[in-house]
């Protein structure tokens, strides 16, 4: 009896101690260094840290820095996560419709992006965006157009970085939907096409609803990923120009490891902590209801 | 239970080879003779740094560990080599990061130990660099290594075609010279402007003759010299005499001639040798044009510090003479292509043979170093071109933008 009461809190018990040791802790540090002035010379001797309350969070308030920062990161949102999710469901959808030696070629092109370096990535982007010597405004120049600042302009930078990005993130969502779409059984399929629904019906009233799980999944984390957006600026235009691509994660990581202000930075971390487990809250809650209904 | 064992015996036993792993390593550390002197070198010089010591080992039997740090990573190798007071014994330190690493405290002071290495005094090093010129809160904490500086490339054979017989001397004529080669045609411009360079109006307020730090030792931008440097500067962009978009490959416009005339740094003459080898004849440096005063440039490159709480002092002092000595310089210049600091190799023949050296030995004798501020990259210099870009490139009002600049850079000290 007494065993099979430990057994659960056993096997559970590992995957809670990591969980705790580095999801929750770190956390917790970030919480309490929010509250203090702590610097790189703090770093070094503790008895240089104060503790200055709620000082940071005023100070994130005032700072324009933040604000663009946040703005910024809400575009991002709003055009990467439903450009991600549409196309990598579509894509989806039509390398679903044929199992021929073509769709799995195209399978894995589509997954190439995926396991890339972000850093050979953002390399060759770099290239085919330069103003002077890059590929996309070679291309305009032979039919006659002007050259364009894909990522010196400040509102076209935030395009071009938010399209790599989208790039770089269907390849993973693109094998979650395959993955769900062979779940589906062929039953539903075989009885919706008796009934006399054509294909993009059968799509509409069967497919996708059935799809609900892995879209609800899919966006949560794609979600997730855009309002921690940072590798693509990070790389492609550190932030710039002026700041027109600086991300949370992004000013954050400025704001900590450039300027040592940890102090400063936990508290913008404790705020984008909160801002994600709002949103996320949110779609968890949104999801109950729909499951209930 | 029995579908677990297997996994869960392999992971204890990955474990304990892990552990077994770290003992030996520690048995290896406690050999007989000393252990060996750590020493973080930026970039990815880390070989060749290895070649350079061989001599001091063979002298001295001190072993030295070479470490290769990315430039990019510096800032948090430092941050958790505080943290956690693992340190190297020497680590070299550009120019622009001192102050940091002085205010973290990982530097060891070092006024009381070139009395007993006369190699480290700092008259053995160039002025601009040595001494006084790199102290913290007038502490010695570092010694000159190696030395960059910023100079005016020019393409010789695009100037002469557009009727320019010289480079220009002065700002203005570089204005005036820029905005004829502009002229050239669409897509054709005069100068380039790095839009990530916060040295380059540093040192056009200096070659003006006046100062970003006022006398009280406070950073200060409201002076009549740094209000020329922003007219020189907007005005090259105001000439179209600039290109305005941040992904302009300087190497590849200046061999494409798109850009003939630019100041950088002794790097770039590598940069276009490696591309362009057939370029070679058509193109020069000169000294950084002057202002109103005069032509002055930056005095960049890197320190040498020796790490606060090391326990191999003694050995990391020797090291450190060693390094400073010209013949170890000039050794590393043949090797690395870093220019020396101390004074009596830069004026070695082995370097003066050389036309483009002659031209940075010049500059370095009229060069200072950027103001010791906490964080120049991260803090005033960011400040300073985020404003002169908001206004060149977004049309932002100056008067508002500078006094933005003034009030947030003001209260920053340099000690």
């Amino acid at each position: 009896m007494r065993r099979s009461l430990l057994t659960p809190y056993l096997m559970a018990g590992p995957a809670v101690v990591l969980l705790v040791a580095f999801g929750v802790f770190p956390v917790l540090v970030a919480a309490v260094v929010s509250l203090t002035d702590m610097n790189i010379s703090g770093l070094a001797d503790f008895s240089r840290v104060n503790f200055v309350g709620g000082a940071n969070y005023a100070a994130l308030v005032e700072d324009p820095d933040f604000w663009k920062a946040i703005a910024n990161t809400g575009l991002f949102v709003v055009v990467g996560v439903p450009a991600v999710v549409v196309l990598s469901l579509s894509v989806a959808l039509l390398l679903h419709r044929s199992d021929g030696r073509l769709a799995r070629g195209l399978r894995s092109f589509y997954f190439v992006p995926a396991v890339t370096g972000i850093v050979a990535i953002s390399l060759v982007w770099g290239y085919l965006y330069n103003t002077q010597f890059g590929l996309f405004n070679y291309l305009l120049s032979l039919v006659g157009l002007e050259q364009v600042q894909w990522l010196s302009d400040p509102t076209l930078a935030k395009f071009s970085v938010a399209l790599v990005a989208i790039w770089r993130g269907t390849g993973l969502n693109i094998i979650i939907f395959l993955a769900a779409l062979q779940g589906i059984p062929d039953e539903y399929l075989e009885a919706a096409q008796l009934d006399g629904a054509g294909e993009w019906r059968i799509t509409r009233s069967i497919v996708i609803p059935l799809l609900g799980f892995a879209i609800f999944f899919v966006t949560v984390t794609t979600l997730i990923g855009w309002l921690q957006f940072f590798d693509e600026p990070f790389v492609l235009t550190d932030g710039g120009p002026l700041g027109a691509t600086t991300s949370m994660s992004v000013f954050l990581y400025k704001e900590g490891f450039r300027l040592n202000q940890f102090g400063y930075s936990s508290a913008g971390s404790i705020v984008l902590f909160a801002v994600i487990a709002l949103v996320t809250l949110a779609q968890l809650k949104l999801r109950g209801t729909d499951a209930d209904r | 239970m029995r579908r677990l064992a297997k996994p869960a015996l392999s992971i204890i036993a990955t474990c304990a080879l892990a552990l077994a792993c770290t003992a030996c390593s520690a048995d290896g550390d406690d050999a007989p003779g000393q252990d060996p002197v750590t020493v973080w070198i930026m970039g990815d010089s880390g070989a060749n740094f290895a070649r350079l010591v061989e001599p001091f080992t063979s002298q001295t039997g001190v072993e030295v560990e070479v470490v290769a740090i990315p430039w990019d990573g510096i800032d948090e190798r430092l941050t958790t080599a505080v943290a956690s007071d693992a340190g190297p014994d020497l680590v070299q330190i550009g120019l622009s990061k001192l102050r940091m690493f002085a205010d973290a405290g990982a530097l060891l002071p070092l006024d009381d130990e070139i009395v007993g290495h006369p190699g480290l005094a700092p008259a053995n090093f160039a002025d601009g660099v040595a001494g006084a010129a790199t102290a913290v809160d007038g502490q010695i904490v570092s010694v000159p290594w190696i030395s960059d500086t910023r100079v005016l490339f020019y393409r010789s054979d695009i100037l002469s075609q557009n009727g320019i017989a010289d480079p220009p001397t002065t700002w203005s004529e570089l204005r005036d010279q820029a905005q004829t080669l502009a002229g050239r045609g669409s897509g054709q411009y005069g100068y380039y402007i790095p839009q990530w360079d916060s040295a380059l109006p540093v040192l056009m307020t200096w070659s003006n003759g006046g100062d970003i730090v006022d006398p009280q030792g406070q950073v200060d931008f409201d002076t009549p010299a740094f209000a020329r440097t922003v007219e020189t500067y907007a005005g090259l962009y105001a000439d179209g005499s600039v290109p305005t978009n941040s992904d302009f490959d300087q190497t590849q416009g200046f061999i494409s001639g798109i850009a003939p005339l630019l100041i950088s740094g002794p790097y770039l003459a590598k940069s276009i040798n490696d591309a362009a080898p057939e370029l070679a004849g058509q193109w020069s440096v000169a000294t950084v044009p002057q202002g109103s005063g005069s032509a002055t440039s930056v005095f960049a490159g890197s320190n040498m510090g020796v790490w606060h709480s090391t326990d191999q002092k003694q050995a990391a002092l020797d090291l450190l003479e060693f390094l400073s000595r010209p013949a170890t310089q000039l050794e590393w210049y043949s090797i690395n292509g870093e220019l020396p600091t101390a004074k009596a190799a830069l004026s070695d023949s082995a370097l003066t043979g050389d036309p483009l050296v002659r031209v940075y030995s010049a500059q370095l004798e009229d060069a200072r170093v950027l103001p010791m501020v906490p964080n120049w990259d991260g803090g005033v210099g960011q400040d300073l071109l985020t404003a002169l870009n908001s206004i060149v490139l977004q049309g932002a009002d100056p008067d508002r933008t500078l006094a933005d600049l003034y009030a947030r850079t003001g209260s920053v000290s340099a000690r």
